[in-house]
């Protein structure tokens, strides 16, 4: 039973880990707090719907919301939070009038109709060891997002764009005096970002379903990560992520009627005794 | 061939166009069109019921040629209660609408009817809001609900599952707000009334979408009880439903069974095929094979290229309900009381959820149905009527014991008792002992 | 007291927006006092956030928190507890800084983005036990029908110019407190604070102590919003308190200019609350326009739009 419980959380961590690594890394990077990552999340998953829909393909939805969504991600960052590079605030403003623009057209566009995805063929059904259900689309998941950061893990620690990464993270002014491009490097930063919100989408968009207002909850989520993790930490990408995957499923199962307040509590109790988070540097944010 | 067909429809369109002045002539006439006023969310979580409520309106304009006599004004409630009654206020105050047509939640059905307390011009009509006090504890003598309350059409159902079904144990598991929690004690009355044993509720906050510990909880809990009962609606009972096929719950549960939502439209749309043989009971099935719901179908699908569901037809309801008590007064609007009296004399016979009156709080009294999900001809999945009860009103079985029920205290999240015997010496305090001795010297209803 | 032209006609136009506003049931709708009694309870939970973002720089996103506590406490005094309604309006005010006092314990630890995200914990956890502790608040539904009593109604028979001037009322003297503390020394310390707290704690101020005190009164403006809030709509739900009901306090205080926690503040709340009542009857996607119109504001006026009247000033000074 427990094991089952820690499964669902590995895969709810899963998804979130998805979101989280891309706004935890903009987040870092750019120092903007990215309001919009939900509405990427669900026009993903919407757009991921109408491709599946309309061909049947589950894989192709997957590449053409990373390419769409990448591509919208990457017009805001060159049209508009360029514009604004430097102050923090303007641009995060700027995401979050974004936001609300994005939630509504999805509306105009998609209709307030509640969509799934289908399950592809190779993921439906259920791996059954003695009492214990796995559903494979939940293996799958989590098999993604460890692929996905393992990935992150290998740019990060073994190529040069990782090095200035992880320098851009402490102190990205001195990066930039060192002659790099820091421009070209956050407008990528922010594509990558916004495609992996959209692949969660989809991820999303299957496992549950996808509904107007949902942007809403699924960024609080990732926010959350984001905060418990420490931002621009990776580790506390993957940490935070599991941390709220459990809290939440297990709160789900044993107090589903208190398992929102169950998951604000403890995150409001780390940040009074550590406001950087549990991996986060302090004064790396706050200028 | 493509510009025949456009001719042709054009020319029918020309003609209907005709023949709808030549009828409209000899209809009287406002001569300003009256305001009606429409509340519900644009945005949220059920932005979709909110667009197809305003669907069934516009229909049933359309259908009864009055888009010309009535002015629509339509206001987002953003799903909050201030909005929605902010919005109340600004198409009273500002556009001194004759009607509003209110929102399509119970929590801001409930908010707009302590505003409709103290604001006596206007005749309010929920939009789909289901909470019985509306009607009832809370009555205003100038609202009609040409709806439905979320326990009226739960009372049978509990006493089907019970009788006919024959479970005795049931696990419930449903959002937690007003609505579902009104659905669940229409449910528990019907069902520890007539053989039922027991009912444990797990209540998920509104708007969860995680089912995967709810699927382990029930996985291990199946030994104790013979039925899962889904009390919510839209998007969760898709997600629900997907984490239910994962877990393969349909080989531990024999049957899944649901509240009035469960079975309409907008999930029966998206849900797989594996949902055939799910059963609800509300006051509409899409699948009723009645002449003026087909009608009403085609209409509809031919207006807006999508699936009407039960709001739509509330909305469309709704609608009809005022143009009669309208045409009853003329369409002069100066006398609120005479509108109020021709809506509540009307008896729709016509109506695709089959005929409805009002009762004397102003609730239709209309048939509730038992519904199965199957797979249509066209090979669609639809709810098709396993059961009628006919002319149940909001009361249900309680009908001659009216002040017995109205002082029970309000619906909540534990009310009333989930085991039999508590129920039962619960029920004594309101009915007196002999009715529940009689009640179980004859094993129910 | 007066200096020099300009304050002099400033004053001017100050009374003659006072008399402005005391005529107003007078002259209009019953419409227009509604809008009016909106924009005043709306205007003080925006006035709430840009106090802190003006004086100290800091984002609260728990502006609505105090609201909420205060709002349900009246609820709970006067439907469940029979208490009398100022009983239940003194305990409610109370409650809330209490809980803002905790609060403003942990607030002093951070600044800039993480007290933004602080704050938005709190916040959420708020909304979360409002929303899930049923017993008590009653869900979605939330409290309804708070009635205050009769005797109050001494303006007019309506009872809606009643509520326009008690809440004018309490409006006006929460402005001038915050007019008062703003040009006060306190608020030229605030603000050194703001500017550099290292400076500031060199010259000897007990800078956290400045911190919290600022953060208690911009929870007590939150909270007695919340009365008015109350006593105006008659009920108390969780919607006050979502993500997207302080983001309406950001929008409308970004807005009018968050660099002014008076004027900009209530241009802003004005902007933004007859957008959502006005546009939504004519387009039903008016929240594309409502995102639109921040976009611009935020692209080309990051300082909100009272800067048009500063820059034109300064523009003519230069003249």
């Amino acid at each position: 039973m427990y094991l089952m419980v820690i499964l669902n959380g590995l895969t709810m961590a899963g998804y979130l880990f998805i979101m989280a690594i891309g706004l935890n890394l903009s987040f870092g990077l750019m120092r903007i707090c990215n309001m919009n990552h939900g509405t990427f999340y669900l026009l993903g998953g919407f757009i991921g719907w109408s491709v599946v829909k309309a061909t049947g393909n589950w894989w192709l939805g997957l590449v053409v919301v990373a390419a769409a969504v990448g591509l919208i991600a990457f017009l805001e960052e060159f049209l508009l939070l360029r514009r604004a590079r430097g102050k923090t605030t303007v641009e995060t403003l700027i995401t979050l009038s974004l936001s609300i623009i994005g939630t509504d057209l999805i509306i105009a566009i998609w209709t307030g109709k509640t969509r799934q995805i289908d399950i592809p063929d190779f993921a439906k059904g259920i791996y059954r060891v003695g009492n214990y259900f796995f559903p494979k689309f939940n293996v799958l998941i989590i098999l993604f997002a460890v692929a996905i950061g393992f990935i992150f893990w290998l740019i990060y620690q073994k190529t040069k764009i990782g090095m200035i990464l992880r320098a851009g993270v402490d102190n990205f002014e001195i990066v930039a005096t060192c002659g790099i491009n820091i421009k070209r490097l956050f407008t990528a930063v922010f594509t990558v970002s916004g495609a992996l919100a959209g692949i969660a989408g989809v991820f999303g968009g299957t496992y549950q379903m996808l509904v107007s207002g949902q942007d809403g909850t699924v960024m609080i989520y990732t926010l959350l990560v984001v905060i418990i993790g420490g931002i621009g930490s990776f580790g506390g990408a993957i940490v935070g992520s599991i941390v709220i995957g459990l809290i939440y499923t297990v709160g789900t199962m044993l107090a589903p009627q208190f398992s929102y307040f169950f998951l604000f509590a403890p995150v409001a109790l780390v940040l009074a005794f550590r406001p950087q988070g549990l991996f986060g540097k302090v004064g790396r944010i706050d200028d | 061939m493509k510009k025949l067909v456009a001719i042709l429809m054009t020319v029918t369109m020309f003609l209907s166009a005709m023949t709808g002045l030549a009828m409209a002539e000899d209809k009287a006439h406002p001569e300003t069109p009256v305001v009606v006023g429409v509340t519900c969310p644009y945005s949220g979580f059920v932005a979709n019921l909110g667009e197809n409520l305003v669907r069934g309106i516009q229909l049933a304009l359309e259908v009864e040629g009055r888009t010309e006599d009535v002015k629509l004004i339509i206001e987002d409630t953003e799903l909050t209660s201030e909005l929605a009654v902010t919005k109340c206020e600004s198409l009273l105050k500002k556009d001194n609408a004759t009607f509003i047509i209110g929102s399509v939640t119970g929590f801001e059905g409930d908010a707009q009817a302590a505003w409709l307390k103290d604001n006596p011009d206007v005749i309010f009509m929920p939009g789909y809001s289901a909470t019985e006090d509306m009607t009832m504890r809370d009555f205003s003598p100038n609202m009609i609900r040409a709806g439905w309350t979320a326990n009226q059409v739960m009372f049978d159902w509990g006493a089907y599952v019970a009788k006919e079904i024959g479970y005795k144990k049931i696990i419930s598991v449903g959002a937690d707000y007003s609505y579902p929690w009104g659905q669940a004690a229409g449910f528990a009355h019907g069902f520890l009334s007539n053989g039922g044993e027991k009912i444990e509720y797990i209540w998920y906050p509104e708007g969860n979408t995680d089912f995967n510990s709810i699927m382990t909880t029930l996985l291990s809990r199946s030994s104790e009880y013979d039925a899962v009962f889904l009390n919510d609606g839209g998007a969760t009972v898709v997600a629900f439903w997907k984490a239910w096929e994962q877990y393969g719950l349909n080989n531990v549960y024999p049957q899944l069974i649901g509240g009035t939502n469960v079975g309409d439209t907008n999930v029966l749309t998206e849900v797989s095929d594996g949902y055939v043989g799910v059963m609800s009971a509300g006051f509409y099935a899409d699948g009723d094979p009645s002449e003026a719901n087909q009608t009403f179908r085609q209409k509809y699908i031919e207006m807006f290229d999508a699936q009407p569901d039960a709001v739509s037809v509330q909305g469309y309801d709704t609608m009809r309900c005022i143009i009669k008590g309208l045409d009853a007064v003329d369409w002069k609007v100066d006398d609120q009381q005479a509108i109020i009296d021709a809506i509540l004399a009307l008896k729709i016979t016509d109506s695709p959820r089959g005929s409805f009156y009002f009762d004397e709080y102003h609730n239709a009294v209309q048939n509730v149905y038992i519904k199965e999900t199957q797979i249509g001809a066209d090979g669609e999945m639809v709810s098709n009527i396993i059961k009628t009860f006919e002319n149940v009103t909001q009361f249900g079985p309680y009908n001659d014991l009216k002040e017995g029920y109205m002082s029970m205290p309000r619906n909540a999240r534990d009310y009333p008792p989930t085991e039999r015997d508590a129920f039962m010496e619960d029920l004594a305090k309101y009915f007196g002992q002999e009715y529940v001795d009689k009640l179980i010297e004859n094993g129910g209803w | 007291m007066i200096k020099s032209k300009t304050d002099k006609f400033r004053l001017s136009g100050l009374l003659a927006l006072l008399l402005f506003l005391i005529a107003v049931p007078m002259l209009s709708s019953s419409f227009l006092i509604t809008m009016m009694i909106r924009y005043m309870y709306y205007g003080l939970l925006t006035i709430s956030f840009a106090f802190l973002a003006s004086q100290l720089g800091l984002f609260s996103l728990m502006v609505p928190v105090s609201l909420t506590i205060c709002g349900y406490i009246i609820g709970l005094g006067v439907l469940r507890w029979n208490m009398s309604i100022w009983l239940a309006i003194l305990l409610g005010i109370l409650g809330s800084q209490l809980f803002a006092a905790l609060c403003g314990v942990m607030v002093n630890k951070s600044k800039g983005i993480s007290f933004l995200m602080l704050t938005l914990v709190i916040s959420q956890l708020v909304w979360a036990l409002s929303l899930q502790w049923t017993t008590v608040t009653n869900g979605t539904t939330g409290l309804l029908d708070i009635r205050f009593p009769e005797y109050i109604n001494i303006f007019s028979a309506q009872p809606n110019v009643n509520q326009y001037y008690w809440t004018f009322i309490v409006f006006v003297l929460c402005v001038a407190l915050v007019f008062l503390l703003t040009r006060s020394s306190y608020g030229l310390r605030l603000r050194g604070v703001r500017d550099s707290e290292s400076r500031m704690m060199a010259l000897g101020y007990h800078t956290s102590t400045l911190k919290w005190t600022a953060f208690m009164i911009a929870n007590l403006i939150s909270a007695i919003a919340g009365v008015l809030y109350v006593y105006n709509n008659g009920m108390i739900t969780p919607d006050v308190m979502t993500l997207s009901s302080t983001n309406k306090s950001l929008i409308s205080s970004i807005l009018g200019g968050a660099g002014t926690p008076l004027l900009g503040s209530m241009i802003g709340t004005v902007i933004y609350r007859t957008f959502d009542v006005m546009l939504s009857g004519l387009t039903r996607r008016y929240l594309t326009l409502v995102g639109l119109l921040f976009l611009t504001v935020v692209m080309i006026l990051p300082d909100g739009i009272t800067s048009v009247a500063k820059r034109f000033r300064r523009g003519k000074r230069h003249e």
